[in-house]
């Protein structure tokens, strides 16, 4: 660790040097290397994210943009390496969960110093505050929001129909899920429930809005505490437990949840609204897909969290971070934000575009499915990263916990829970 | 007791034993096919799940209703597959040819000379091997960016120049070479390289093709040092290709099975045109 946190050291003492010395413009040739994980796949992220490219690249002759693909579960560690190896590492499309460590690890740059603060606010107008409050650590934008989304239920209208239930009015509570599960699984033999919550690529994303819609949270407020043991937060496990023990929901990996809910025989899929083109491909001359609002605890609000990215400046370089923050403002412009929503499927920061034909107005007529994650976009809450260098391990930890209370064959679920909370909170520094 | 002199004594039995033989070998046999079919079903579903459509990719049926190539067309349109084919190909003979070479020069030493501390850096070189790549992944990588190596196939082929496993394998194949022929050669007037590569290697060529196949196989699959390498799929690998088709917006199953199986044809070839070879170098080394 000693070189990494080396590097880290140089970069933030740079930054302290450079802070507000961006020049106003890129006068001279300059390259930039932007870390990207849809760049490392094949389909639409990667055609957009490149379209995108060339499109700031020609109207910005004075910067080149070479992109570097990485998926996301190894993005971390590529920059970590490549700082320490002496690679320039300029913008990154950091994992929301990992935003705390590139701030303290990775030499992740605040844009209020290194930005005009004028500029930054000029940009920023129009975006949803929540959206933006996203990338925030401690009051300072360490990242921007860049391709995010929400948990929505998807549900499949058929077998709504073949159990007796109305399409039309799909469950709105965890306990409707539960009444509507048990007559689906009664009526078709289908699974009812699949969800991300829970497998090893599954993060702790969807988990957080899950205890957090119960008014529980799995870190206090200012992410020193852990509290995933605390009563809201068990209570909302046992629900889970309960939907288990009813077989509406079984323990299975987070692919097969994915590929069983796209091959037609899932009823309801909580999931990231990121899978939205994925299932409409599948559903097309299969059975109807349609998609409603995360699933509330009775009368208690809906509080969903994102998934997804920022995006992340890590040079130390003025003119690079000029270069950056100019790629940064073209990525979220009414522009960027129409190519993320449509030819990726991410939400936009900005919500003036959605009706606007000039831009999503004529998508979102077009595809109704969005209309939920759109919904969610103004109670949307952050989803908070974990503390320190061992931010992994504390998510880990806290995850095994969670699926063992869920699933597992003990009933003690504060007790398991307990003891979890106990052993991540010697790894929060 | 009465004998029944119209049925030799013995007769019965060994009848019973022939039946009983029949009925093991053909349940042998029954037993033989149904472990056959397990273990080709997956390629099979793999070439046959390549060729269903987007809206068939989850079909349960053995055949699709109208295969075409589509998902192919796309594979090789999305991600550079041809381009990955060949890099894959040259570095996997690039790196066995290496590791031969080295692993003979390193086992005649071995074999043939007591040094002074031969018996401690045989010792650290068997270490190596229990090693995991995982460990050395970082310190390599750092060492390759050093040497402005980033992005390139030779980094791919570097850290593989020599191995533990391809120098230990032909130790205890030279140490077991009859010396009295070396002896032979030598009083024949033959030095060192003439030896080894006249007498030594011509013999052991079982050994160094059931190595080279070993090695091939192991460099065509390999993913996680490509994957922390690759920095454009133009310079990467096919696990690497393979892997694009799974994102986090949903895996494409139809491209990723056409691609699975460009990428198997080639060890598949080596399978059928090399099947005693490949089972004997399995026996040989151990399975891997």
């Amino acid at each position: 660790m000693k070189t990494p946190i080396l590097a880290a050291a140089v970069a933030l003492a740079a930054t302290a040097v450079s802070a507000q010395n961006m020049p106003e413009e890129v006068t001279e040739p300059v390259t930039i290397t932007f870390y990207n994980y849809n760049l490392s796949s094949a389909g639409n992220g990667a055609d957009a994210t490149k379209k995108m490219i060339a499109e700031f690249e020609e109207a910005n002759p004075n910067i080149k943009v070479e992109g570097v693909p990485v998926s996301a579960q190894n993005l971390v560690t590529r920059v970590q390496a490549d700082i320490v190896a002496g690679q320039s590492v300029d913008l990154s499309q950091m994992v929301f969960s990992s935003l705390d460590f590139a701030a303290q690890n990775l030499g992740a740059q605040a844009l209020e110093d290194i930005v005009p603060a004028e500029e930054m606010a000029e940009h920023f107008e129009g975006m949803v505050p929540n959206g933006l409050a996203l990338g925030k650590l401690d009051g300072k934008t360490y990242g921007l929001a860049y391709t995010f989304s929400t948990p929505v239920l998807f549900y499949n209208a058929d077998i709504f129909r073949e159990a007796g239930l109305d399409p039309e009015n799909p469950p709105k509570t965890w306990a409707e899920i539960k009444e509507m599960g048990l007559q689906i699984k009664e009526k078709t033999g289908k699974l009812p429930l699949a969800t991300g919550i829970f497998g090893p690529s599954a993060l702790d994303w969807l988990m957080q809005g899950v205890i957090r819609s119960n008014g529980g949270a799995v870190i206090n407020d200012d992410r020193t505490q852990m509290t995933f043991a605390e009563p809201e937060a068990v209570e909302a496990i046992e629900m889970l437990r309960d939907l288990a023990k009813n077989g509406v929901m079984q323990n299975l990996d987070l692919t097969s949840q994915m590929d069983t809910m796209a091959a037609g025989n899932v009823a309801m899929y909580l999931q990231t609204s990121a899978l939205q083109g994925f299932l409409v491909n599948s559903a097309e001359g299969n059975f109807e897909l349609r998609a409603s609002t995360m699933p509330s605890f009775g009368d208690k609000p809906v509080r969903p969290n994102n998934s997804g990215s920022a995006l992340v400046i890590h040079s130390t370089d003025p003119v690079k971070q000029r270069a950056a923050w100019e790629l940064m403002k073209f990525l979220t412009s009414k522009h960027g934000y129409t190519i993320i929503t449509s030819e990726i499927g991410y939400l936009p920061l900005r919500l003036d575009i959605v009706d606007d034909p000039e831009y999503l107005g004529n998508w979102v007529k077009e595809h109704p499915l969005v209309q939920p994650n759109l919904d969610q976009l103004s109670v949307l809450e952050p989803w908070v990263p974990m503390p320190g260098p061992n931010y992994l391990q504390i998510q880990v930890s806290m995850m095994d916990a969670l699926e063992e209370a869920t699933f597992g064959n003990n009933d003690d679920v504060q007790g398991i829970l307990s003891a979890a909370q106990e052993q991540a909170q010697n790894l929060i520094p | 007791m009465t004998i029944d002199a119209s049925f030799p004594p013995g007769a019965v039995p060994r009848k019973r034993r022939q039946t009983a033989a029949k009925w093991e070998t053909g349940i042998g046999h029954a037993l033989m096919i149904f472990v056959s079919l397990l273990c080709v079903f997956p390629i099979y579903w793999m070439i046959v799940t390549s060729l269903r459509s987007e809206s068939e990719i989850f079909s349960t049926s053995l055949w699709p209703n109208a295969a075409d190539l589509e998902n192919y067309r796309y594979a090789l349109s999305a991600v550079p597959m041809v381009r990955m084919l060949v890099n894959t190909f040259i570095i996997s003979i690039a790196v066995t040819v290496l590791q031969i070479l080295t692993g003979i020069l390193a086992g005649y030493a071995f074999s043939r000379w007591k040094f002074r501390g031969s018996a401690f850096i045989y010792g650290a070189v068997a270490l190596t091997w229990l090693v995991p790549l995982q460990v050395v992944m970082i310190p390599n990588y750092l060492l390759v960016a050093r040497l402005g190596m980033i992005d390139t196939l030779g980094a791919l082929i570097l850290p593989h120049f020599a191995s533990a496993f391809a120098i230990l394998l032909l130790v205890q194949a030279m140490r077991s070479f009859p010396t009295e022929v070396i002896e032979a050669a030598r009083m024949d007037g033959a030095g060192h390289a003439e030896i080894l590569w006249q007498v030594v290697v011509p013999n052991l060529r079982g050994t160094i093709a059931s190595l080279a196949i070993l090695v091939f196989i192991s460099t065509w699959n390999e993913y996680f040092w490509p994957l922390l390498l690759s920095r454009s799929p133009e310079n990467s690998v096919v696990q690497i290709g393979l892997q694009m088709f799974i994102t986090a917006e949903g895996t494409q199953w139809g491209p990723l099975m056409a691609a699975s199986t460009m990428a198997s044809l080639p060890i598949l070839l080596i399978y059928l045109l090399l099947q005693r070879q490949v089972i004997a170098s399995f026996m040989k080394s151990g399975l891997r």
